[in-house]
């Protein structure tokens, strides 16, 4: 990358012109200055748009962002002027185009055109907070100016605040802070034991136990809500890692599994449409084999598919159970789109268990009990098979492995995790209907365990969290949520391809390494044998 | 050869297998067969005149498939990734496309204040509008690329995959965000209205062969042949083959491999941003979320033909359009359960051809 601050700066720049200009467009310069405005500690009300101050720090932290990206050090000696210069550019392209839209946006706002019929979220409100509210005020010059003027300074200021951090070497003086925090730490008498003693493992998993056993009486019921999804989520990824993770087939179709445990309760308990009123625990095991089998079946005549095929052909599948519930045709059997209420939620010894607490105990003993399943089959002769199918079908099937049992076996087992999953999922919405298994409930899944990290249960539970509880947490984002969602999956994909927790090959082809004693005869005989050799050379 | 592979133990389930797919084959073939015949002949619900008008139309949603499954397969091909965004490239073309019109409508043509630019230069206006609709798309496609899979070139398989739907999922809600939820009529040009055509007799009725489905599947026609000749004659058609095949060797040969993708995803653009626009011109409807489903119908597509496999790809778009109109009627079924048999079939060609109807163009070691 040649060090032209001129051509860093206007790529810089450009980048981020587009940026202010999409979020204004999308209207996400009112949300921001807002955010920005609460951070402050000023109380913003809901309807009314924050000060014009806001959205100029806004738009300045992204001038300095754009600054400072675009000066880059320079090999031929790192100056201050051509990271400033940079910096120069980078505002004026930023600042350039945002006078542009200043002016069209004054230009709409003087003739009282509203662009909401084809741009919904820029209203004449956010158009008017983009001009810092000053167009009735003055000419259409002045905020136009204000926002070339911001940008350049922002731009400026950025390369100088990039070129500090690297004369001052902040980020070294922050790593090796950290770093000597991290020591004290590890030094420290009590952490040293812990890392010492045998029991650490135990305390661990008692202190979990306290925090389950105790938070979801602490938590709202929103949040035993959200937290019982993501619970939900960890079984289905812990479902689908063994197919995909451990066995390494792609299945997109992991829905239709969901959908068949969670229409199985809801069919067998409900009171429409057929009124059966069958025990909860009676139709959890009747719709975990049920799934199971599903899952055979569907694996038989399909389970030499290669990788993309499978992954089109379960897809059909999902989708065809999921039109299937919906249609005319087997309304009767299914309640068809409206889906089916007054599912019937868990008794213990007659007493109901359907209260968001004891729910949400429920769901953690299930999640703990698939941990402890799927553990033990990773670990297992099974779960090694699998692996090695995972790495070279070929080479498995070659060291007599049956492939196709075993990857029969991998996708029923994932099934019936699907089928625990589904009705769970059913019994405490105490509804289930044909949207709630769509093709996006298996591409989730899949998400899940790859931002998790294949192969990986703590990866999972990370990815679960990250998915399910992402999106609750980028609340305060409001209509902003999902995009800035589907965005960050692309930036988590990019930053650590891997996933968060990484399952990290076992090392099962290897041997433990053994020193090899060399005979002492053998080293005596060495040198002879270097002396013939030297001596046959010439 | 063959008495060793018996002594090996898999063979047995290998065998279950094979019975199972047999006897499912047999099955569906047999319960296919003897509801098409009571379609036809004892209950003869549809006339010959009904049947070509579900042929054409399958025809023209067909050649739709084809151009953006053949986006899936170029990439495919290339990167051996489902690019799952492709159907949000051709949705933001259909909106280029739509806002071209609707801005062309807007404007008095010169001299002839009666008509809207729109109507007084049909032929320009539709031009524009393609063109801007592929512009948008290939741009689209470009830095889609460029940000979401570049990064990824060497990560493990299903990690760009992700990053696809990280990809599709933002689009989808920055649409969403910029051009509201509604859905929008797309605004043709008067020779283009939607539901006119010529009227053909044939048999008791006549067949309206609508304009907007002549002049898509025309244009469909004339696209995929160009890229055919792209992939087959040009230089970087070449160069592109060469990628597919080896990336090492080929960038060996002094083929800049990055730009070779880059113009990959550029074309698999502007093939998805034409088919946008036409789907806008012939459906008429243009919202956020319109490209997901034809998306993983042409991406179904691809697959029926063969991934990576271009020729593959326009031979299972049209497959895929013609069973979707054509199947619920021939066997007496709902036509809310034509996705049902899209998908029955798919999964039945799979079964007994599982590469495909013509096969992939790439070889097992690379999956």
């Amino acid at each position: 990358m040649t060090a032209n601050p001129v051509r860093n700066g206007l790529r810089a720049g450009a980048i981020f012109a587009v940026i202010v200009v999409f979020l204004t467009l999308i209207g996400f310069t009112v949300t921001g200055s807002g955010l920005i405005a609460k951070t402050l500690g000023s109380a913003v009300s809901g309807s009314r748009l924050p000060s014009p101050g806001y959205l100029v720090v806004f738009l300045a932290l992204l001038g300095i962002w754009g600054g400072s990206t675009a000066a880059r050090p320079d090999p031929r000696g790192d100056r201050l002027s051509t990271s400033a210069v940079a910096g120069l550019i980078s505002g004026l392209v930023i600042g350039v185009i945002s006078t542009v839209l200043a002016l069209v946006f004054s230009v709409l706002l003087a003739n009282k055109v509203d662009p909401r019929a084809y741009l919904s979220m820029v209203s004449p409100d956010s158009m008017r907070l983009f001009l810092f509210n000053l167009h009735e005020a003055a000419s259409p010059a002045v905020p136009a100016a204000l926002h070339l003027v911001l940008q350049l300074l922002a731009g400026v200021l950025g390369g100088v605040i990039a070129y500090a951090v690297r004369r001052l070497s902040i980020r070294q003086a922050a790593g090796s802070r950290l770093r000597s925090i991290s020591d004290n730490i590890k030094s420290n008498e009590l952490v040293e034991w812990f890392q010492r003693t045998p029991y650490a493992i135990y305390i661990l998993y008692a202190v979990i136990a306290i925090v389950l056993f105790f938070l979801p009486r602490q938590w709202g019921s929103y949040w035993n809500y959200i937290i019982g999804t993501v619970g939900i989520y960890v079984i289905l990824g812990l479902g689908l890692n063994i197919i995909v993770g451990l066995a390494g087939q792609l299945v997109l179709g992991y829905v239709a599994f969901f959908a068949i445990g969670a229409y199985t309760v809801a069919l067998l308990t409900a009171p429409q449409p057929h009124g059966l009123y069958v025990n909860f625990w009676v139709t959890l095991v009747i719709a975990i084999v049920l799934s199971a089998l599903t899952g055979l079946l569907l694996g038989l005549p399909i389970m030499r598919l290669r990788g993309d095929y499978l992954a089109i052909v379960t897809l059909g599948f999902g989708e065809i159970i999921r039109i299937l519930l919906r249609s005319d045709l087997l309304t009767s059997f299914t309640a068809g789109p409206k889906g089916v209420r007054a599912i019937a939620g868990p008794t213990l010894f007659g007493r109901p268990l359907t209260s968001d607490i004891n729910f949400l105990y429920l769901i953690i003993l299930a999640v703990l009990a698939s941990i402890f399943i799927t553990n033990r089959l990773q670990n297992s002769r099974t779960g090694r098979s699998w692996m090695a199918i995972r790495e070279d079908e070929i080479a498995a099937r070659a060291s007599g492995i049956n492939t196709t049992q075993s990857k029969l076996l991998a996708l029923a087992i994932g099934a019936a995790f699907a089928g625990l999953g589904g009705v769970l999922f059913a019994s405490r919405n105490q509804f289930t209907g044909p949207e709630d298994h769509t093709l996006m409930v298996s591409i989730n899944v899949l998400a899940l365990v790859i931002v998790g990290g294949m192969g990986s249960i703590p990866g999972i539970i990370l990815g679960a969290f990250a998915l399910k509880g992402l999106p609750e947490m980028l609340r305060e984002l409001e209509n902003y949520r999902l995009m800035v969602f589907g965005g960050l999956l692309v930036i988590m994909m990019i930053l650590r391809p891997e996933g968060l927790w990484p399952g990290g090959h076992p090392k099962l082809e290897k041997a433990p390494e053994r020193e090899l004693k060399v005979p002492e005869t053998a080293q005596q005989v060495q040198p002879e044998v270097e002396g013939v050799k030297n001596a046959s050379k010439p | 050869m063959s008495a060793n592979r018996l002594t090996i133990p898999f063979q047995r389930t290998a065998n279950l297998s094979l019975i199972t797919r047999w006897i499912i084959g047999a099955v569906v073939l047999a319960v296919m067969l003897w509801r098409l015949y009571s379609v036809v002949f004892v209950e003869a619900i549809y006339g010959p005149d009904t049947w070509v008008r579900f042929a054409i139309s399958g025809l023209i949603l067909g050649g739709m498939y084809a151009l953006i499954a053949i986006g899936y397969a170029l990439v495919y091909g290339i990167l051996f990734m489902i690019n799952f965004a492709h159907g949000e490239v051709m949705m933001l073309g259909m909106f280029g496309g739509y806002f071209v019109f609707e801005g062309l409508n807007a404007v008095p043509a010169p001299g002839n204040p009666e008509l809207t630019f729109l109507n007084a230069y049909p032929g320009l206006a539709v031009l524009l509008a393609f063109l801007t609709g592929m512009g948008v798309s290939s741009l689209a496609g470009y830095f889609l690329e460029k940000i979401a899979y570049r990064p990824l070139r060497n990560a493990p398989r299903l990690v760009p995959l992700i990053s696809a739907i990280g990809a599709s999922i933002f689009l989808q809600n920055a649409a969403q965000l910029l051009f509201g939820p509604q859905r929008r009529n797309y605004t043709n040009p008067d020779f283009l209205t939607r539901g006119q055509g010529w009227n053909i007799p044939i048999g008791e009725g006549t067949v309206i062969v609508t304009y907007t489905g002549v002049f898509s599947f025309v244009l469909s026609v004339l696209l995929m042949i160009a890229l055919y000749m792209l992939v087959q004659k040009t230089k970087l058609g070449r160069a592109m083959r060469a990628v597919a095949q080896d990336k090492k060797t080929a960038a060996l040969m002094g083929i800049d491999v990055d730009a070779v993708i880059s113009r990959t995803f550029i074309i698999s653009g502007i093939l998805a941003g034409a088919a946008g626009v036409m789907w806008g011109i012939h459906q008429g409807i243009v919202y956020y979320f319109i490209g997901f489903l034809p998306g993983i119908k042409a991406f179904t597509a691809a697959v029926l033909g063969g991934i990576g496999n271009i020729p593959g790809a326009m031979v299972g778009g049209l497959f895929l359009g013609l069973i979707e109109s054509i199947g619920p009627a021939a066997l007496g079924i709902d036509f809310q359960l034509k996705d049902v048999i899209a998908f029955s079939i798919l999964i039945l060609v799979l079964i007994f051809r599982p590469s495909g109807i013509l096969g992939e163009a790439l070889s097992e070691e690379k999956i």
